[in-house]
């Protein structure tokens, strides 16, 4: 048994998808950061559209089915969790969306977060300030401070910084996407060091006692 | 053990006609289904409460009083009584008249309704809701259990000195079951009072009922009613049956595809590898239902969903035939079977009268009829009046 454990959620859809790379190098960079603090660490990765149904037979029925429910407990029973979407239409994707519609509003309280977005030019890269990050704070996570935004251009490395930048060229590579990668790996690998995220209550273990809820001393 | 059926009472479109029946034909289908219930041999009747359309039973003890003179057996019950948004004083009055209409062939089933317009159309609040459930029925068992009663609260009008009318029959009150899907507050609650508890499991994976069921057993058993095994357990059941699975599938398809539920969302066969839904032969009703035992124990009360989905009035008879003639029978020998001899049927009026009466309580005193302590007339006195005025007029 690990130390901990990081569960991954990519909102991609295409096979291969950029949003499963970038979610894969946040994971590894994250288990890295935790292993040089001494932390063994589980990776569990989830792709939604393999639940795409799932989830929207959640949102009629009210119950997660299949796989979806083997999925909710890994991600609210995790000590870390990397959470990545495509940007369409100015904001994180409608299947994304879905999946944190249907977790229970208290199970990723005080869940150590990591955002990552994707999209097919840096204009979109505000999305994770403006729409992600202001959704994970609402269900009370502690979301690192470095989000990971990854355009088309990013993925040709910083080899390929724009020819005419010249003597830019060396800030252009402090923020190139692998190094944001790894600060934000350091990030959320120092907030799950911390201490292991407790999983959501039993809501059978501990009902209130009934005298309580009379009222009675 | 009891089995019976469940009315949601509402009026749906016949997907396959395109039919929607009035809310006049479906209060008069209701009616028909209940006889039918009790003349195919089921032991249970139950309708819900709705204050909003399409749903019709607003007003269940006027249904089921209705019942009650038209029937001779069955147990008149609902699912359920919404005991957040009705005055407890209400219901006391209102289910103890039944009780007396129908010689004590009722129960009824506490649940605090999940539409949240409902609530503040009788002035409260859903987010209220369960504090409303634990208040309102700690009031109605006093008002039931004792006279003179003095209470105040955090959700309605303090009472002074409040006897509710009629008192229960024989003193002793409808058994009550509780009705919740997700919330321990609620089989907590049951367990607390020693009532049933019913988990409307047609919606829900079993894995999720077990969880609630075994929890109910444990405090229960904690509250000193019994052993854990000993509670009142209900649940609720889903079927479409014909003679072929084949011929089941196929007609009932477009009733689940189109039902105001589960509808276009999962397949027909998902929803029932998921669920308690069993659409297929009368045999696969029996295997499906005589195996729930295996899962929540034994238990008391099955209630079955068979008029629901726009499925027309004809079909539902039909269903209640099979049911009644081909399912229930062999449900009621295979759950007898193995059965220990602890495990207790549900409570009915003539059990509790038995067990007050073996506790050595006798019949309940009379309520003083010597007057109205309020206005401090007796019938009498209007009598005299009346005859006093009649003569002055003269």
């Amino acid at each position: 048994m690990s130390d901990r454990t990081i569960a991954v959620i990519s909102a991609g859809l295409s096979q291969p998808s950029s949003t499963r790379m970038l979610a894969d190098r946040l994971a590894e960079a994250t288990v890295a950061e935790l292993g040089a603090r001494g932390l063994s660490a589980t990776v569990k990765t989830f792709e939604l559209r393999d639940v795409a149904h799932e989830l929207i037979n959640n949102l009629l029925t009210g119950f997660p089915s299949g796989d979806l429910r083997g999925l909710l407990t890994a991600v609210t029973g995790a000590d870390g969790l990397i959470a990545v979407t495509p940007v369409f239409t100015t904001s994180y994707s409608g299947l994304f969306k879905t999946f944190v519609d249907i977790l229970d509003k208290d199970s990723l309280e005080g869940m150590p977060v990591l955002l990552g977005a994707t999209g097919g030019t840096p204009r979109h890269s505000l999305a994770l300030e403006y729409s992600m990050r202001p959704l994970f704070t609402y269900l009370h996570a502690d979301v690192a401070r470095t989000s990971v935004f990854a355009a088309t251009d990013d993925w040709s490395g910083p080899a390929d910084a724009p020819a005419d930048r010249g003597s830019r060229a060396a800030s252009t590579d402090r923020n190139a996407l692998h190094s944001r990668i790894l600060r934000a790996g350091r990030e959320l690998a120092e907030m799950a060091a911390a201490q292991p995220h407790a999983a959501p209550a039993d809501p059978y273990a501990d009902a209130p006692s009934f005298t309580d809820l009379l009222g009675h001393p | 053990m009891q089995f019976g059926i469940f009315s949601v009472g509402d009026v749906t479109t016949d997907p396959t006609t395109g039919r929607t029946p009035t809310e006049v034909e479906r209060i008069r289908a209701m009616v028909t289904i209940a006889q039918k219930a009790e003349e195919v041999g089921l032991d249970v009747f139950a309708t819900g409460e709705h204050h909003n359309p399409p749903f019709v039973p607003s007003s269940p003890t006027t249904l089921l009083g209705y019942l009650a003179a038209k029937t001779d057996r069955i147990l008149l019950s609902t699912a359920t009584t919404l005991i957040t948004t009705n005055d407890p004083v209400k219901i006391a009055e209102d289910y103890a008249m039944l009780q007396v209409l129908a010689d004590g062939r009722t129960d009824l089933m506490m649940g605090r309704g999940n539409t949240g317009p409902v609530y503040p159309w009788f002035g409260k609040d859903i987010r209220e809701g369960i504090n409303l459930a634990v208040e309102n029925y700690a009031l109605l068992r006093r008002l039931w259990d004792e006279t003179d009663v003095s209470w105040q609260g955090k959700f309605r009008t303090p009472l002074e000195g409040f006897t509710s009318t009629p008192r229960p029959l024989d003193g002793v009150a409808p058994f009550v079951w509780h009705g919740s899907i997700r919330s321990p507050e609620i089989a907590e609650q049951a367990a607390y009072y020693g009532d049933g508890f019913f988990h409307n499991n047609i919606f829900w994976p079993m894995e999720h009922t077990v969880q609630m069921v075994q929890y109910y057993r444990r405090r229960f058993e904690h509250y000193g009613h019994g052993q854990a095994d000993q509670a009142i357990v209900g649940l609720g059941g889903q079927v479409f049956i014909r003679p072929s699975s084949q011929a089941a599938v196929k007609e009932f398809r477009p009733y689940f595809d189109n039902a105001p539920v589960y509808g276009h969302g999962p397949s027909l066969e998902e929803f029932t590898a998921q669920t308690p839904l069993t659409v297929g032969s009368p045999q696969e009703v029996i295997d499906r239902y005589a195996g729930m035992r295996d899962k929540v124990g034994d238990y008391q009360r099955q209630l079955f969903l068979m008029d629901h989905a726009g499925l027309p009035l004809k079909t539902v008879l039909e269903q209640l035939d099979l049911l009644g003639g081909e399912v229930v029978p062999v449900l009621r020998k295979e759950l007898a079977a193995g059965r220990p001899a602890h495990v207790p049927d549900a409570p009915t009026h003539a059990s509790l009268v038995a067990a007050r009466r073996a506790a050595g309580i006798g019949a309940p005193d009379q309520l003083d009829s010597a007057g109205d302590r309020w206005t401090g007339r007796r019938a009498e006195d209007d009598l005299t009046a009346g005859d006093a005025a009649a003569a002055s007029a003269r």
